[in-house]
């Protein structure tokens, strides 16, 4: 495949903001969307006269959790005073951060699109005294979740427990080898000032915490934070007028299989259809990337990204984690080098994780700096909707 | 163990047959009047050769797990924990996977590969939700 013909290749991710990041942020959605989307204009060196396109995630109609969905986003352009010839609000499809915006700009409908995501879902947990059911904000549950909530699959980590279980079962992986995932993450949060959690964990921290759903523990699971992310992307041929742009690879989304909790023949392989389709679009290959920020809202998620990918093989990332050293900022593959969701805070699909491989290709990443980075992994998963990334320097 | 505190499911033109039987302790899924395949869960369609005819078939068991989680999480007040889903499956019926509750045993005997018989509990809403149980060896 040649790379004038990729699409991505038109395009670049030229700026990234974020609003303030807390398990509570006594601040509006509303208004930290406007923080976030700011400053990655600022960030991108354009001004919001320059935007065109707008593109949030989800769109309407997404709440089924407690501060998941946030705003409107008629709301935010008209706040911003700006005409935009490409808008996208979408919850289906959300295979990566800027997928919908690259189309959107390679194809010209827009020249410089900003998508942004913003979570109040850790005020929402502070104010219910706990983590909600999902689901729980309408009466009956619907669709899919007719055939999970009702039997008391009340929440993702329930849904996703069985698959974590089938492949420790499959592959004889244990907890103390996945504990090095959260607790190596928790390092690298100690390294980021705006990462949720950074005091140290270790390893029997992680083998003594609660069970939420066997095997998954509270380490397991992502933080709920309060948050907004916003990234520009832009054509590729406005470089010039941006201050440090990145280029995008790859990307592909594949959803293959049953896509349903429940119904998905096994779960362990979600990625591997999105790895093989986007490694097909590029030369370069899984030794040469520096840094990998893989979606983290399990642990499990993590490991299967990392054998999705071909760091390691199918059924080895528990012995490629242990210790923590190739993982680890000094290893042969940092993972998510911010604390990922697991400590930085649920920034969610994937926003967190490109916010960060947009600040190590840019050598902007402040004491968590990989030296050199020039290539960036990133996915992203949500059950079985999956989308995966090389972003490298400009 | 109550299973009754929790979210009932909306019933849809495609889940009422399903929700109905369950109410009289069966366990039905889609037949493919056409090619014979079952589908599950229902939505009117054949999964293989997507013919729009279909019939409910029984499934009578046993199952065996597939995979499983003990939730010890209160996600809602008042609920009962902890307890163990299932992911079952059926030799005679392939394509037709169900998650439920497992009774019968302690939750952690709860294993990949055991044995479990089709059944049904008072669930959310006064409707009665897929409930295995276990076959001891």
């Amino acid at each position: 495949m040649s790379g004038t013909e990729l699409f991505e290749r038109r395009v670049v991710i030229s700026g990234v903001g974020q609003s303030a990041i807390g398990r509570v942020v006594d601040r509006s959605g509303f208004q930290l969307t406007l923080d976030a989307i700011l400053a990655a204009v600022a960030d991108a060196g354009l001004s919001l006269d320059d935007i065109d396109g707008l593109a949030m995630f989800p769109g309407g109609g997404a709440a089924n959790l407690p501060g998941y969905a946030n705003g409107n986003l008629y709301e935010v352009q008209d706040a911003l005073r700006i005409t935009t010839t490409w808008r996208q609000g979408i919850v289906e499809g959300m295979s990566l951060p800027f997928y919908g915006a690259a189309m959107a700009v390679a194809t010209g409908q827009a020249r410089h699109a900003v998508v942004w995501r913003t979570v109040k879902e850790g005020s929402a947990a502070r104010a219910a005294g706990g983590r909600a059911a999902y689901g729980s904000l309408k009466a009956a549950a619907e669709g899919p979740l007719a055939w999970l909530l009702p039997v008391g699959m009340l929440s993702p980590v329930c849904q996703v427990a069985p698959y974590a279980t089938r492949y420790m079962h499959e592959y004889g992986v244990s907890r103390s080898q996945l504990a090095w995932i959260p607790v190596t993450q928790r390092a690298h949060a100690a390294l980021n000032p705006d990462a949720v959690y950074t005091k140290p964990l270790t390893v029997s921290d992680y083998l003594d915490a609660r069970m939420i759903s066997s095997p998954i523990c509270l380490y397991d699971c992502d933080v709920p934070a309060d948050g907004a992310t916003a990234i520009v992307v832009s054509a590729v041929e406005t470089a010039p007028d941006l201050r440090s742009p990145v280029r995008i690879e790859a990307m592909a989304g594949v959803v293959d299989g049953r896509p349903s909790w429940e119904q998905w023949e096994d779960m362990g392989r979600v990625g591997f259809a999105t790895a093989a389709a986007m490694w097909a679009r590029t030369s370069l290959r899984p030794a040469d990337v520096d840094v990998a920020e893989l979606y983290d809202g399990f642990t499990i998620e993590c490991v299967w990204w990392l054998e999705a990918m071909g760091f390691c093989g199918v059924g080895e990332a528990g012995a490629f984690v242990e210790g923590g050293t190739r993982i680890g900022l000094g290893g042969s593959l940092p993972l998510n080098t911010w604390g990922g969701q697991l400590s930085g805070g649920r920034l969610h699909a994937g926003f967190g994780h490109t916010a960060e491989a947009v600040r190590q290709l840019r050598g902007e990443a402040g004491d968590r700096q990989v030296a050199g980075a020039s290539v960036a992994a990133v996915t992203n998963v949500g059950g079985y909707e999956a989308g995966a990334a090389l972003l490298t320097r400009f | 163990m109550d299973a009754t505190v929790g979210i009932p499911p909306a019933v849809t033109e495609e889940t009422a047959a399903f929700w109905a039987a369950a109410g009289e302790g069966r366990l039905i899924a889609e037949r493919c009047a056409s090619c014979r395949a079952e589908s599950f869960p229902p939505r009117g369609i054949c999964r293989l050769c997507r013919g729009r005819v279909t019939e409910s078939v029984s499934i009578v068991g046993p199952g065996s797990v597939y995979s499983y989680t003990v939730n010890y999480q209160r996600w809602l007040p008042s609920l009962d924990v902890p307890y163990a889903l299932v992911l079952v499956e059926f030799a005679d019926h392939p394509g037709v996977r169900v998650v439920g509750r497992l009774r019968g045993c302690p939750v952690s005997d709860v294993d990949i590969g055991m044995t479990v018989e089709v059944g049904f509990e008072p669930g959310p809403g006064g409707f009665a939700i897929p409930s295995f149980t276990a076959v001891l060896p």
